[in-house]
């Protein structure tokens, strides 16, 4: 059954086609920054109801290794990047080209090489997005963050809940070699972030 | 709304029932309500005779007049929470109410610091209604899980790396 094109998934596509170009970007980055080792493919672009994220996108209790990027300003938005604990160290231990720590906690260095990982694919997100929408973004230093996954998406989406009932995500996926890798980068943009982006993209007659 | 439900892990001898953000879930003495919070608000209500408990996750402050789950608001999740009670026989005189959650997920300084706006928003939507606030733990950077207890009204609180606390 074809899917019926309402102003709304007209808006998501067109999203959609602004997010795989900045994958594109971010895979390039990524290729570069591990050796190619790993790359990145654009996995959805949704948007659904507050109420059904956590289900939906698999957020439960679980304890997740992050590194969070936000873009300041109204145009803004957070990025996440998402591992759980041992994906996190084994890509912390292949750029270092160091053997996995053991230690439970994780040391300067392994966090280091995360934010920069988070550093790295938020620079080139963030100038697919400026190449586009012709506003500068400013983001954060990276911020790395050990909790459950649930509650640091929430302060993300605080922003769009604010003003509307339902949220927007995009999710990326990560690949070592071709296999599907247990990281995840979530771009939340604001509501105005959301706007600038469609605009941009939206030909008018 | 129907809240998602959860297996239990091997220390819990009942499934717990998952309230996701922005829900509101009910139960009685045999059940476990389980939310996991950074900004927003857990509210569990708790009667101790009837034994009977609420959990409310309160995402934002105020409706201010937008629709859509009760729970979502601290404005609207109190009277729906009291009302969910006083259906399953809970007399709200005798509720207590424990909050928890509330926090600065990134640590930032900005304007907008929702945690805090939330607490203040349920802090005040409790003594509108009248319900005191036996205990709470909020605040500060880090995401908590709740687990409340309907048999006894206990409510633990787990956050990463610390020892859990019930109160």
């Amino acid at each position: 059954m074809s899917q019926v094109r309402t102003p709304e998934n007209v808006d998501l596509e067109v999203l959609h086609q602004l997010f795989a170009s900045a994958t594109h970007d971010a895979s390039a980055a990524m290729c570069r920054w591990t050796n190619g080792l790993i790359t990145l493919t654009l996995d959805e672009v949704r948007e659904l109801p507050l109420e059904e994220v956590c289900a939906e996108f698999d957020f439960g209790s679980e304890l997740l290794t992050m590194v969070v990027l936000s873009l300041e300003g109204d145009v803004g938005g957070d990025m996440i990047l998402t591992f759980d604990d041992k994906n996190g160290r084994s890509l912390a231990a292949a750029l270092l080209g160091r053997d996995v720590e053991t230690c439970e906690q994780w040391t300067d260095l392994e966090k280091s090489a995360l934010n920069e990982t988070g550093n790295i694919l938020g620079c080139a997100y963030m100038n697919a997005l400026t190449r586009l929408i012709s506003v500068e973004l400013v983001p954060t230093p990276p911020y790395f963050i050990q909790d459950y996954g649930a509650s640091v998406l929430q302060q993300a989406l605080m922003a769009q809940a604010m003003t509307s009932d339902k949220v927007l995500i995009c999710r990326t996926r990560f690949h070592r070699e071709g296999e599907e890798l247990n990281w995840n980068v979530f771009f939340v943009p604001t509501d105005s972030m959301r706007v600038a982006m469609v605009e941009a993209l939206t030909v008018t007659p | 709304m129907a809240p998602c439900s959860e297996t239990c892990n091997e220390t819990m001898a009942v499934a717990a029932v998952n309230v996701c953000i922005g829900q509101i879930a009910v139960a009685d003495s045999s059940g476990l309500l389980r939310s996991v919070l950074g900004s927003c608000v857990g509210v569990a209500l708790y009667h101790p005779h009837q034994r009977v408990g609420v959990l409310a996750h309160v995402v934002l402050p105020a409706s201010e007049g937008r629709g859509g789950h009760p729970g979502r608001y601290a404005n609207t999740a109190i009277p729906e929470a009291l009302r969910l009670l006083d259906e399953h026989g809970a007399d709200p005189g005798g509720v207590t109410a424990k909050i928890v959650g509330g926090a600065n997920m990134f640590g930032n300084n900005g304007p907008l610091q929702i945690g805090q706006a939330n607490i203040d928003a349920v802090t005040e939507a409790l003594r509108r209604a009248n319900i005191s606030i036996a205990a709470q733990h909020t605040g500060e950077s880090k995401g908590r899980r709740i687990t409340l207890d309907c048999e006894t009204g206990d409510l633990t609180v787990e956050v990463v790396g610390e020892l859990p606390i019930k109160m």
